[in-house]
């Protein structure tokens, strides 16, 4: 017997839900809804007693000021005169996390426990008056506002339907799979049928692991020890695990392939064996060598690096795309819940500290043919929640974020999430960035329980998207279960109870038991003491379900009471589910039947490396060229326009609803000004509150540069990370990159690929680039991560499907500490009277820029840097800096020099006045050029004048001008050959930056 | 003798580290003590108590996820595990501070208003009228005539407010007797000095009469949307650096750990339990 209580606002208050659902509809859809009142409903399946019931609605559920509540319809009391009501819910199986505490505090409350099948199911009920709006109409607002089936169900009730004493009934989610757990045996006499079986169970094997994986089973050596274990041919449970672990997500197969490079107008080429070791690792571990200050890279869940005298930090990104691309909203939020878990597995655990985001979408406004599975706004939307509600509730500050229209994103969007975390070097008077398993130690899962979902995540994601991409990988993020878990993990790092920890992310415990084995060696599990969401599960989903909020920890026997306890303290699941061992095998059974038996090893070696054709044609030959533009008349209108342009326009709405400031670590925020919604260059944190460093934060994508040559973009992403994070003070001795690549398949295919030989070069370049700039700059790579099948295929006008490739893109996440934080400084100026310099060369190059982007244009002209320069320039602005010469400090990217004089009389409120002709340019560089131009390495910075020789004494070997004077009274001027060229009010500037988001909330 | 200050951990609050840090600059001895620890859990005992401490501060975060409403499940588990304690606490003359999460459990226990001293939930905190969790800057103004122990001193400062959930509402009786009591402790301020009188963003969630924190009748339990942990050094203002170059200019400097304006009311809290002890 369950029961539906139904809680709304008191009639007589605003409801601030309603009201957005009023707003949306008419937004989006162009319906008129009168009023809106929004149910929440909760459905008990518990056994309940009446009198249990009516103590948990009014001690509970009910706030007696604002609510009113009832196991009867409320819809007549709140809205006598609905005409519509719409119910929505999740669908069995979906992570319903209102359900779950309901559930914790009814147990607390009614101080008894409930039985393994009883739940609470949260939905919502929309009570809706819109006499002209039909139901069709209604349908649509559930399916495009309020609902996403892949993960809700809905039910759309008009008026007249309504059944006044059931209203919307009850519905019980409950998952019901009335299935015996089996383990198959999957005989593979041929690669012939391997490769079925790998079309029938969406292993996605590559062809040519499928020889490699049949030769181990057929190995004599390997027939003989299974048979002692009692395995014959392998199990479902065991090419599963292969699936995974074989998978490009988890094993990064094309950037440890082999290139076959060929420029083909000169003719020239190149084989490079492993892009990731010869560009990669290779350029770290040389800088790593030469740095003490990097602690651990390239092995573990993040990297690590010195933060100062007594801790590290360690920082990951990655992104979360094919789950966001279907579901924004979960896939988002469990992206950033996600990330979290890689710096809190990285080493012996470390507490998180900042949060990152960055989306990349078609343009929100968007009306052409093509049918992505979500609007680019509803898409960008449900992303923006989801972050919002991952980051906000996990207690950690969200510091810094960036947002990318492109209509290529069409295809798939890009979710990018980075995570920093910190931890003191020693804990319990051991290394805390080093970790092992043991044979002997537990195996203790802990945080979330398994279920269904999330299985085959790891494969969809090395997968294009198509109809058929199953939609059972999509989850919803648990950011409470997981601060909880959190919390857990560093009291029981802290008295020593951890001697490693690693997270259950892609491939769930076959990944993190698989990989935490090779230490022992060897490991033995019994999947059956896995706690389940719900019976039925197979042996191999739980082996490969990516249910979210697990780590997995090796305990020492002695200490796993401790551990226990303090699992209870903190309301987490901890339970030991088996043992590493030192045999090197890998075992894992299903109560007594053995169900994988394979060496620890067997993933590690034999396998072929993947290989790449990769054709280059340079931009010239690709038929790019510079547009021939006359100047303008008018410069200040044209600056205005690109304000305007949604990559470079305000977008402070969307950092305003992540808390940026949690944890009382925040030196400088997302958005700095009198207004606070100038984009910064960099976030700053103090991580350590009783610490003296600073850790300063940047992002950079840089799209379009690549539009002409990947070389250029990856270049100038790297420079220009670096340049960000020195102008808010960081350490240009002290900084590490993190490199995030999102690139279209590769691999050509004549039909389906045709230009995929031209994407691969464009990686090659890319990553020839990464190294390049890495070591001229001396960035080791403290993390990165690749996602590499940027691809949709949608439907367009009379059904006619295309392929939409992304774009190659790649996100630079630099960092640095600020060893003294009287170095902090922000980009707008300060005072009037202040002199105005600008560092750097600034060069006729345009080309993929936001101006030419405004007009149409590619342009040939990318952005060439000159590491050595910028170098120069970057150390000068930190000696500045260091001795309180500089005022201010804004980076020159992209909308040149005009953007960024822009964002500093935005800011400042302060004017300026600028003779053009004093720009350091080659000759003849025009003034809209000068303007611009996106010319990699300067920087704009403002001195008081008493400062000026001191500062000018610093920049020996720098390009640098003198170029004015900071104003009072919020007036951009620029002149050039005598003549005013430009000349806006920080107001017309404002406008036309806030125009397009400005209002949004 | 020292002052002990409580800071809750746990089940989602997140501002414990940064509030304990703040009273201990205040002078506190501050403990970060887990939720679990107070009220036991079903296999384990309680191993704390509040007695010992003369301040205890619901801090911010999301406890239980905020699910069911926010502070809603904080204030139901410690109504059934800690209720004694609680009046026991107050009744010896114990300081209590909530502040956002805090806040909002604050007045889903009854501990504020506490009119006549009863418990009971005769205010709240809704879902803000922007429908949407914002993080900004606000002006506060203090109340000059209310008897609120932990604003003493201040007549404006800046803080951080960051919640979805922050409308303060109430009957108009009862809104009524808040007032004229002098129960409303901080008022969201127009930036000039001025009340914000409802304006978004400067009362950024359509708090009734720019409510932004209130008291009891005793000035001892103090509830507040904004985070004055949030302001306890003077770099995490958002114009820190252009204060400090001001100061510059002027031949000083601002040093980024100094004082926060924010520090005070942890101040204030110190020096009233001193004063008690």
């Amino acid at each position: 017997m369950a029961e539906r209580l139904e809680i709304g606002l008191r009639p007589e208050l605003y409801d601030p839900a309603g009201r957005g659902l009023v707003a949306k509809a008419r937004a989006y859809l162009g319906y008129g809804l009168e009023r809106v009142r929004v149910l929440r409903v909760l459905t008990f399946d518990a056994g309940l007693s009446a009198e249990e019931l009516e103590r948990v609605r009014v001690e509970i559920f009910t706030n007696p000021v604002t609510e009113v509540s009832s196991f009867a319809p409320l819809a007549e009391t709140v809205l006598p005169d609905f005409d519509l009501a719409l119910w929505v819910g999740f669908r069995p199986g979906v992570r319903d996390n209102e359900g779950a505490t309901a559930l914790e505090a009814m147990s607390d409350v009614l101080g008894r426990s409930f039985g393994a099948g009883a739940a609470v199911y949260c939905s919502r009920l929309y009570l809706i008056k819109a006499p002209r709006l039909n139901t069709e109409q209604a349908r649509e607002l559930c399916a495009e506002l309020l609902a996403n089936p892949i993960v809700q169900s809905w039910r759309v009730i008009p008026r007249a339907e309504w059944d006044p004493a059931q209203g919307v009934g009850i519905v019980l989610p409950r998952v019901e799979l009335k299935h015996v757990p089996t383990v198959l045996t999957l005989p593979v006499p041929g690669d012939l049928e391997l490769n079925r079986l790998s079309a029938e169970r969406n292993l996605f094997l590559n062809p040519a692991d499928v020889p490699v994986i049949r030769a181990y089973f057929n190995d004599p050596a390997v027939r003989a020890s299974r048979a002692a274990a009692g395995l014959a041919e392998p199990t479902d449970v065991e090419l599963e695990y292969v699936s995974q672990a074989r998978s490009d997500h988890c094993n990064h197969n094309t950037f440890n392939g082999r290139f076959f490079y060929k420029d083909m107008l000169s003719g020239e080429s190149a084989e490079v064996d492993n892009l990731f070791k010869r560009c990669i690792k290779g350029p770290t571990e040389q800088l790593a060598a030469e740095r003490g200050w990097v602690v651990s890279v390239l092995w573990d869940n993040a990297g690590v690096a010195r933060l100062d005298e007594a801790h590290n930090y360690a920082i990951t990104a990655e992104t979360h795309n094919s789950p966001s691309n279907m579901e924004a909203y979960g896939g988002a939020i469990t992206g950033i819940v996600g990330v979290y878990r890689d710096p809190m597995g990285t080493g012996l655990g470390s507490r998180l500290v900042a949060g990152l985001w960055g989306f990349c979408v078609g343009p929100r406004d968007y009306d052409g043919d093509l049918k992505p599975a979500l609007h680019p706004r509803r898409l960008l939307d449900g992303i923006i929640e989801g972050v919002r509600d991952g980051g906000n509730k996990s207690g950690i500050p969200t510091a810094l974020g960036l947002l990318n229209f492109d209509q290529r994103y069409l295809g798939k969007c890009l979710v990018f999430v980075g995570a920093v975390g910190v931890m003191p070097h020693t804990v319990a008077g051991a290394p805390s960035h080093l970790k092992k398993t043991s044979p002997g130690e537990l195996i203790f899962m802990c945080g979330g329980r398994v279920g269904a979902d999330g299985i085959h995540g790891v494969t969809a994601s090395s997968a294009g998207y198509s109809e058929n991409t199953p939609a059972g990988h999509v989850q919803i993020g648990d950011p409470y279960t997981q601060k909880k878990m959190h919390d857990f993990l560093l009291e029981a790092r802290d008295r020593g109870l951890i001697p490693y920890i690693t997270d259950n992310g892609g491939g769930g415990l076959s990944s993190s038991i698989g990989e935490s084995c090779r230490y022992s060696p060897g490991a033995e599990v019994d999947l059956k003491k896995v706690p389940l969401k719900y019976d039925g599960l197979d042996p191999w989903q739980i082996w490969v379900s990516e249910s979210q909020e697990r780590m997995t920890v090796a305990v020492r026997p002695v200490d796993a009471e401790a551990f226990l306890r303090l699992a209870d303290k903190h309301a987490v699941e901890a339970t030991a589910i088996g043992r590493y061992t030192g045999d090197g095998k890998l075992k894992l059974t299903h109560g007594e039947k053995v169900c994988a038996y394979v060496d620890v090893e067997f993933l590690e070696k034999g396998f072929p490396q993947w290989e790449f054709e990769a054709h280059w044609l340079p931009p010239a030959a690709r038929g790019l060229a510079e547009p021939v533009l006359a100047e303008a008349a008018d410069l200040s209108g044209l600056l205005a326009d690109l304000l305007d342009t949604p990559n470079l326009c305000s977008r402070a709405w969307i950092n305003r609803q992540y808390d940026h400031e949690v944890q009382g670590t925040s030196l400088i925020k997302p958005f700095v000004g009198r207004h606070r919604d100038v984009p910064s260059e960099a976030a700053v944190m103090l991580p350590v509150l009783t610490g003296r460093a600073g850790l300063a934060m940047a992002q950079v994508l840089l799209t379009e540069y690549g539009d002409i040559d990947t070389y250029h973009m990856v270049a100038a992403s790297v420079e220009e990370g670096f340049r960000r994070v020195v102008a808010v003070g960081g350490d240009p001795a002290q900084v590490g990159g993190v490199d995030n690549f999102c690139w279209p398949s590769i691999q050509y295919d004549p039909q389906g690929n045709p230009d995929g030989r031209y994407k691969a070069a464009q990686l090659v370049r890319a990553c020839w680039a990464l190294r390049d700039a890495c070591l001229a700059l001396g960035v080791p790579l403290l993390s990165g991560k690749d996602s590499m099948y940027v691809d949709g295929k949608l439907k367009g006008r009379h059904g006619l499907a295309q392929r939409v490739s992304g774009p190659p893109t790649m996100m630079f996440t630099a960092t640095a500490p600020v060893p003294d934080l009287k170095r902090l400084q922000t980009l707008e100026p300060k005072l009037a009277g202040d002199l105005l310099y600008v560092l750097g060369q600034t060069r006729d190059e345009l080309g993929g820029g936001s101006l030419y982007n405004l007009l149409g244009f590619t342009g040939a002209n990318a952005p060439a840097t000159e590491f050595e320069q910028s170098l120069k320039t970057c150390r000068a602005l930190s000696a500045a800096l260091d001795a309180g010469l500089a005022a201010s400090a804004c980076v020159v990217s992209r909308g040149g020099l005009g953007y960024a004089l822009a964002r500093m009389v935005m800011a400042s409120g302060l004017g300026m006045e600028l003779d053009l002709d004093r720009l350091p340019a080659p000759p003849g560089l025009t003034p809209l050029k000068k303007l611009f131009s996106e010319s990699t390495g300067r920087l704009v910075v403002t001195v008081a004048p008493q400062c000026a020789a001191k500062f000018e004494s610093l920049l020996e070997g720098v390009s640098w001008a003198r170029m004015g004077r900071v104003k009072a009274g919020g007036r951009l001027l620029a002149t050039a050959g005598g003549a005013s060229v430009l000349d806006l009010k920080s107001g017309q500037m404002r406008k036309a930056f806030t125009r397009r988001f400005g209002g949004m909330i | 003798m020292s002052v002990r200050a409580l800071v809750l951990a746990g089940y989602g609050l997140n501002c414990d580290y940064e509030t304990a840090h703040a009273l201990t600059l205040a002078g506190a001895e501050a403990r970060r003590v887990h939720i679990s620890d107070l009220t036991g859990t079903a296999q384990a005992s309680p191993t704390e108590t509040l007695d010992g401490y003369q301040i205890l501060v619901f801090d911010g975060g999301f406890s239980w996820g905020d699910d069911h409403g926010a502070g809603v499940l904080l204030a139901t588990r410690l109504r059934n595990h800690l209720g004694e304690q609680l009046r026991a606490f107050l009744a010896r003359g114990g300081l209590v501070m909530g502040i956002c999460n805090g806040f909002q459990a604050l007045v889903n226990l009854g501990l504020l208003p506490m009119l006549d001293g009863r418990w009971e939930r005769s205010v709240a905190l809704m879902a803000n009228e922007c429908g949407n969790f914002q993080d900004r800057w606000v002006e506060l103004l203090t109340e000059p005539a209310s008897p609120c122990l932990f604003t003493r001193g201040l007549t404006r400062l800046d803080l951080p407010i960051r919640h979805g959930e922050g409308r303060f509402v109430a009957e108009a009786t009862t809104l009524s007797v808040i007032e004229s009591r002098g129960m409303v402790a901080v008022r969201y301020g127009d930036g000039k000095g001025k009340p914000a009188r409802g304006r978004f963003p400067m009362n950024p969630n359509g708090s009734a009469g720019d409510i932004a924190g209130i008291c009891d009748p005793t000035g001892r339990v103090f509830g507040l949307m904004p985070h004055p942990e949030g302001f306890y050094r003077l770099s995490q203002h958002p114009d820190y650096t252009l204060s400090r170059e001001k100061a510059r200019r002027r031949g000083g400097d601002l040093a980024p750990l100094a004082a926060g304006d924010g520090l005070t009311m942890f101040v204030n809290a110190v020096q009233a339990a001193k004063d008690a002890l």
